[in-house]
């Protein structure tokens, strides 16, 4: 009887092992892929860990995680300490108020506490970036230190220090030397405890930090939407590197009791040490790679604020190798959000917004005209059908970034072209493809869809207009079971997941390149003639370089880079007509190249009040399509 | 010793700024009228009435609630017997039990959630393994059970943890004080054991609950852009909609909500306490 519990438990152990261990297995295998698949894996490569070395973002990430996770120990598990001390001294309703406040983080979601110190370092104007990130995470280790002291002095003889004290020790020697090594233990449970909420925050950083500062969690959900086994490859390396840490504070206690002779006077001394040496010699080795040159613009920051997976892989590198400046780069997916951000005072040197934004930025007076001058050789380079749009017609704050059209991608052996004739964008609404569809989460996009297919203009502020276009919406969410989706549509499509789709025609270019039997298809009810421009903002930081860099994007070189590797037309026209020339990467393609003068195609224009009433709607939509699963 | 009461002052400062003052200020918010400005400041609870009168909203927060229940129940119904069964090791093979389930832990959370989108996928291990018993061609990323896979794979640790502490700390004599007095195994385990455990179990339930109710990167990587909790609603309102005024008023509610509960589970556990 007892025996065969027993097993039962066992088999439940290894179980739950298992369980927990599949992922970090699967990561750490997956790291070593040669192909980018995440479900088959083709043979040993390290190419991801190449590529993993050469994105600083990536690195620099990892960085800002272990530095604010050791700051913010240190600070918390001092003041928590100290805190913890005193209180026990202070009056009863002075310990119980400050531990209940102490109990918000603790007691609150998670999501409550990060709203509330966004809205603290923004209300109080003070701008986000590694030193709020780091505050935030004090100020929510804090608490965890205190809680794993203050049990260790209470168990403590109160009378302790004053004995020490009647002795003739100052009360710094009898805190630090009698007080201090009794509740030891204590404070090192809460420095780990500290050390891993920081080291694993996610809510709390993303919500606090800001110009393009970002630790290990903001990097992998900014990165999640597209396959990326790169980020299997660092993932691997912090695998690596905890392994080292647990298993110097967990081995090298156990070794020092063994041997018990002088030196195991403070074990913990020594781990802390030693995990500082492991984590600087590795930064070391890869920080102090570069060597120092004279450019023009050395030790200089670009900040941008452009679209996820919207820049090619060498691009960035070359501008950076050419200038001497480092590049920065936040990345955003809808034009609201990086309003949103911008309007409350986050600063980039360049923002890559589209039409309408820019119409909407130029309106309220954020944006500040270019310095013809410095760009003309760039400018001359550019598409005339991208230039003097009705957004900006002189391009006296814009220059073009990459632009397109929006159409359906489908797949051609489930999905026949006379439907598509038939229907337009209304096939999101047959359900023959039910199940079968993913519509793209862009507020601005989706109400184009369903406006279009009603025969509407996409710019109408007409409100029954609009309704009818929300009640095309729901309709399709409801009885469609679509997936809306952002940029997780390149690969799954790619991969011929699903039938048809929403989608730019950047990113169709890229799937039809990669998938040949997926094609585009752009309504005849017309459809969104839209183009992303650079543009700068009021509060630069950097506007000479920023002009640098507009310039360095128009030219050739730079161009090809960028529109071969993400798919998107280029505005450089010598670009656009190589690649989709014979032989070129996107030859026979028709979603590379966009379709000009059709009179039913429209360009977004901003209105505050439909904008208004879009945005709203379009939450709602989602909400809908989220309680209809 | 009086010097040492000094020590506590100023963490009451930084309290006050970086702990109550960032609540008031999601309050402030959320009764305030259109607008970010504190300056002009209208009371008003329309983003209160706005939430409770919209029953898409209100279906939102009860699916948020069902699914961190269903997170809560498994991870108990899971949890447990591995705390029990670690409990009753010997002191090394316990620990290195602990340090199992301790491990992952360390390795970020966002990274770990990465990794079950590869897992989940439709050609990925886990419908290959279901492929094996019959479960073929099953869809499971961007549904409700890979969110909910998601949830159980991310707290059930926690659970774990806390009810092995809980157990670890009971008196052995215990037990054989009740095999003496003639109690069988189950009898020692319903009215021994498991009332001494509760304590452990009630901190789990509330380490699991809060979390689940208020994640928002999980159902996003696994569940895909359509599956919305009511976190995702509150970051969809600050980062893309821009409604801060709304999003803080859901927020007061969702916290409201979970106090409440929270109170409701310590109640049970004294409750039971006192009546043992």
């Amino acid at each position: 009887m007892k025996k065969e519990r027993n097993i039962f438990g066992k088999i439940l152990m290894v179980l739950t092992i298992v369980f927990f261990y599949m992922p970090i297995i699967f990561m750490v295998v997956f790291s070593f892929n040669e192909s980018k698949s995440l479900t088959h894996f083709t043979g040993f490569s390290l190419r991801w860990y190449e590529a993993m070395l050469k994105n600083h973002g990536m690195m620099e990430s990892l960085y800002v995680t272990i530095i604010i996770a050791l700051l913010a120990t240190i600070v918390s598990t001092f003041v928590g300490t100290i805190t913890a001390i005193g209180l026990s001294k202070s009056k009863k309703v002075i310990r119980n108020l400050v531990t209940q406040i102490n109990d918000f983080p603790m007691m609150n979601p998670e999501i409550v506490t990060a709203i509330g110190l966004m809205l603290l370092f923004i209300t109080f104007k003070i701008e986000r970036g590694f030193v709020t990130l780091l505050l935030a995470h004090i100020a929510f280790c804090i608490p965890y230190v205190m809680l794993s002291v203050m049990p260790k002095i209470r168990s403590l003889d109160p009378n302790l220090a004053d004995a020490a004290m009647d002795l003739g020790a100052t009360p710094w020697q009898a805190l630090s030397k009698v007080i201090v090594p009794q509740i030891m233990p204590g404070i090192v449970s809460g420095a780990l405890i500290a050390f891993t909420m920081s080291f694993d925050d996610f809510i709390i950083s993303y919500f606090s930090t800001g110009g393009g500062v970002k630790n290990l969690s903001i990097m992998v959900y900014t990165m999640s939407k597209r396959v990326n086994p790169s980020i299997n490859a660092i993932s691997t390396l912090v695998v690596v590197l905890i392994t080292i840490v647990l298993v110097l504070v967990n081995v090298v206690p156990m070794i020092q009791k063994r041997t018990p002779e002088k030196t195991s006077k403070n074990p913990w001394k020594k781990c802390v040490v030693g995990v500082l040496v492991v984590v600087l010699a590795f930064f070391g080795f890869t920080r102090f790679g570069s060597s120092i040159q004279n450019k023009p613009y050395e030790g200089q920051t670009l900040h941008i604020y452009n679209w996820g997976e919207y820049t090619g892989e060498e691009v960035l590198g070359m501008f950076e190798e050419m200038t001497g400046a480092k590049v920065v780069m936040d990345n955003f997916d809808s034009n609201e959000q990086m309003y949103i951000k911008v309007a409350n005072g986050e600063s980039y040197d360049i923002l890559v917004p589209s039409d309408y934004m820019i119409q909407r930025l130029i309106q309220e007076d954020m944006l500040q005209k270019l310095d013809k001058s410095k760009i003309q050789s760039g400018l001359d380079q550019l598409n005339p059908d991208v230039l003097g749009l009705p957004y900006d017609p002189n391009n006296d704050y814009s220059v073009p970034y990459f632009w397109g059209t929006v159409g359906i991608v489908y797949d051609k052996t489930k999905v026949s072209l006379e439907d598509l004739k038939k229907d337009g964008f209304g096939i999101f609404l047959d359900e023959k493809y039910r199940g079968d569809i993913y519509l793209y989460d862009s507020e601005r996009d989706s109400f184009m869809m369903a406006l279009k297919d009603l025969g509407y203009s996409m710019n109408t502020s007409n409100e029954q207009e609009l309704q009818a276009a929300y009640d095309w919406l729901v309709q399709s969410v409801q009885t469609m079971e679509p997936e809306i989706v952002t940029d997780e549509i390149i690969d799954n499509m790619a991969q011929g997941r699903k039938a048809l789709g929403l989608v730019y025609s950047g990113d169709a270019a890229y799937i039809m390149s990669e998938n040949e039997n997926m094609g585009y298809y752009m309504p005849e009810s017309g459809t969104n003639l839209w183009s992303d421009a650079m543009v700068i903002p009021k509060n630069a930081k950097n506007v000479d370089l920023a002009h640098e860099f507009i310039n360095f994007m128009c030219t050739y070189e730079a161009a090809m880079d960028n529109s071969s590797y993400v798919g998107y037309t280029s505005p450089n026209l010598e670009v656009m007509d190589e690649l989709s020339s014979e032989g070129g990467d996107y030859d026979g393609i028709n979603a590379y190249v966009p379709r000009t003068g059709y009179e039913k195609d429209e360009v977004f224009e901003y209105n505050e009040v439909s904008r208004k009433i879009i945005s709203d709607l379009w939450s709602r939509v989602k909400v809908v399509a989220s309680n209809a699963e | 010793m009086r010097n040492f009461k000094q020590l506590a002052w100023p963490y009451i400062v930084w309290c006050a700024i970086m702990l109550l003052l960032p609540m008031l200020l999601i309050f402030a918010y959320s009764v305030m009228e259109q607008g970010n400005e504190i300056v002009h400041f209208q009371l008003t609870f329309d983003n209160y009435i706005r939430f409770f009168t919209d029953p898409d909203f209100l279906l939102i927060l009860w699916r948020s609630l069902a699914i961190a229940i269903k997170t809560t129940i498994i991870c108990l119904i899971l949890g447990y017997p591995i705390a029990y069964f670690i409990a009753n090791r010997s002191d090394k093979v316990r620990n290195i039990l602990v340090l199992c389930i301790t491990l992952p832990m360390w390795i970020n959370m966002l990274v770990r959630t990465y990794a079950w989108i590869g897992l989940l996928s439709s050609d990925g291990i886990i419908s290959y393994i279901l492929g094996i018993f019959g479960f073929g061609d099953q869809e499971l990323l961007y549904t409700e059970t890979a969110v909910l896979i998601g949830m159980v794979y991310n707290f059930l640790p926690f659970m774990i943890l806390q009810i092995n502490t809980a157990l670890c700390k009971m008196d052995k004599s215990l037990l054989e004080a009740s095999a003496d007095l003639g109690a069988n195994k189950v009898q020692t385990f319903l009215r021994v054991v498991f009332p001494l455990s509760l304590s452990g179990v009630v901190s789990g339930i509330t380490l699991v609950f809060l979390p689940a109710v208020s994640s928002f990167f999980i159902p996003k990587l696994l569940g895909g852009g359509q599956f919305f909790l009511i976190g995702n609603v509150i970051e969809n309102q600050f980062i893309t909609v821009g409604e801060w005024n709304f999003g803080s008023a859901i927020s007061m509610i969702m916290a409201a909500v979970m106090m409440l509960l929270m109170m409701l589970v310590r109640k049970v556990d004294a409750k039971s306490g006192k009546e043992d």
